[in-house]
């Protein structure tokens, strides 16, 4: 019987927990440094496709999917498929979406491509008339951070995980090639395996036993309306600007665009952020500018070289492990990354080939994967 | 029906049961508790609910309550309608 400490109380952590003790595995710490959720996950806007353009994030974005639709109804969440909508607004975006589409065909991922009209049966409230085109991705959909996340970890408590809040993990104490433990806040805590799934806090940990993960922490900005009554179902983008808006369960507009980043910087609030990202969609809602704002605040995507995560064992350490570096998609993947962690420790190898390809050595060995699709 | 209910925020409709409730589950910080209940989340943003949640919370806990953490206020200070957000002249 192995006893692992999960690092990281995020949707990733959470749910690698929660994998485990499905699985039978009686003796799961996770740790967190503050509140649950408080890291990338209560940051992010829910949403969750499988509309990328790489083999390896189709293929698990598609099992994650599944997954989203047993748990969300097992233990009682809020998780709608209400699509995805890509607005295309040049012949350029037009064709490159087009392949992106037969691509996604190919692997059993029905998106297509939909004219004016449709667009407008999708997105009633938009003028459309300013795209050429838009993909739809039917099986994309959204959820609640909040309500997904305490959802996992009131089963996963329920099977006996032990949260342990307020508990910082500062090194990763490793002996012989071997892990031993996690040095705390708290104290030294023993374990067989070690997960780290600490998001922006990864580098630093991994730095401890000499790994050099290749993650950098890069600020992203999102805000949100107050809520109305329910306008649309799907998360839109455009395409054009990276912009995406999507109504959340109490009908809310959530909303975020790209700012110029630096990596590393730290997520402060700017001037800007705001009037770009009201502009953007006020071109395509023009009712926007009359919706009243609540809040807008800072998180992080967690990047990496060809925006895949790093998943798996971390190289000359028996019994650690890495999940992170989602750049921007780590909620919607946390559920497969939970089964593919699970399988590593328990078994040695993950479930399927796609979760192979992406391990932290895979950069060493010259194995990049290009992800070109990233929003937000 | 027939039941007084008491309300702690009544923006989102939270009462003192559900509070009670989500302290059982292990939702002890008021952080955890305003994602959990939507307590503060509403157009006030926390000016009428969260003292009053403090106040609740300490007794439970038997925490002081400067010793709870308040849940980090974010911009703007007041609901602004996106208009006068969004800056006239220039586009990108």
């Amino acid at each position: 019987m192995t006893s692992v400490v999960v690092i990281g109380g995020g949707m990733t952590g959470v749910s690698v927990a929660h994998a485990l003790a499905r699985r039978g595995v009686s003796d799961v710490k996770v740790l967190e440094e503050g509140y649950l959720g408080g890291g990338s996950t209560f940051k992010c806007a829910g949403g969750i496709r499988a509309s990328f353009s790489s083999e390896e994030h189709v293929v698990l974005m598609m099992r994650s999917i599944d997954l989203w639709a047993r748990l969300s109804e097992e233990l009682g969440f809020y998780y709608e498929r209400g699509g995805y909508v890509w607005l295309l607004s040049s012949e350029e975006q037009v064709t490159r979406f087009r392949e992106l589409s037969r691509f996604h065909n190919s692997l059993g991922l029905p998106t297509r491509l939909v004219d004016a009209e449709e667009l407008k049966e999708l997105v009633p409230p938009i003028d459309g008339q300013r795209a050429l085109a838009a993909l739809f991705d039917p099986m994309a959909g959204k959820a609640s951070p909040f309500e997904a996340l305490h959802a996992l970890y009131l089963d996963a408590k329920r099977m006996g995980v032990v949260f342990a809040q307020g508990v910082r993990a500062s090194k990763i104490v490793s002996k012989g090639g071997t892990v031993l433990g996690v040095e705390t806040n708290r104290g030294f805590i023993r374990a067989e395996s070690v997960v780290v799934a600490a998001g922006f806090g990864t580098r630093e940990l991994l730095e401890t036993v000499g790994f050099n993960a290749p993650l950098e922490n890069v600020p992203h900005h999102a805000l949100i309306t107050e809520p109305y009554e329910e306008a649309f179902k799907p998360l839109v983008v455009d395409v054009a600007t990276g912009a995406y808006i999507v109504q959340a369960k109490h009908g809310n507009f959530l909303m975020g665009v790209e700012v110029e980043e630096q990596a590393g910087s730290r997520p402060i609030v700017r001037a800007d952020f705001a009037p770009k990202v009201l502009r953007v969609w006020s071109r395509w809602f023009s009712w926007l500018p009359n919706a009243v704002v609540l809040r807008y605040w800072v998180g992080h995507y967690v990047m990496t070289p060809d925006h895949h995560p790093i998943l798996g064992p971390v190289p000359g350490v028996e019994g650690l492990y890495v999940a992170a570096g989602f750049s921007g998609h780590g909620f919607m993947m946390a559920p497969v990354v939970g089964e593919e962690l699970a399988s590593w420790i328990l078994s040695g190898s993950p479930k399927s080939e796609h979760a192979a390809r992406l391990t932290p050595s895979r950069f060493a060995e010259g194995r990049m994967i290009h992800e070109k699709v990233v929003i937000g | 029906m027939g039941r007084l209910k008491a309300y702690v925020c009544i923006c989102e409709g939270v009462t003192v049961e559900d509070v009670e409730r989500a302290l059982e589950e292990g939702f002890t910080d008021l952080e955890l508790l305003k994602r959990r209940l939507r307590v503060g989340m509403g157009p006030c943003q926390g000016r009428y609910c969260i003292p009053i949640l403090v106040s609740i919370v300490s007794r439970k806990l038997g925490v002081r309550p400067e010793d709870l953490v308040l849940p980090k206020v974010r911009p703007p200070l007041v609901p602004l309608k996106a208009s006068l957000l969004m800056e006239e002249g220039s586009d990108d």
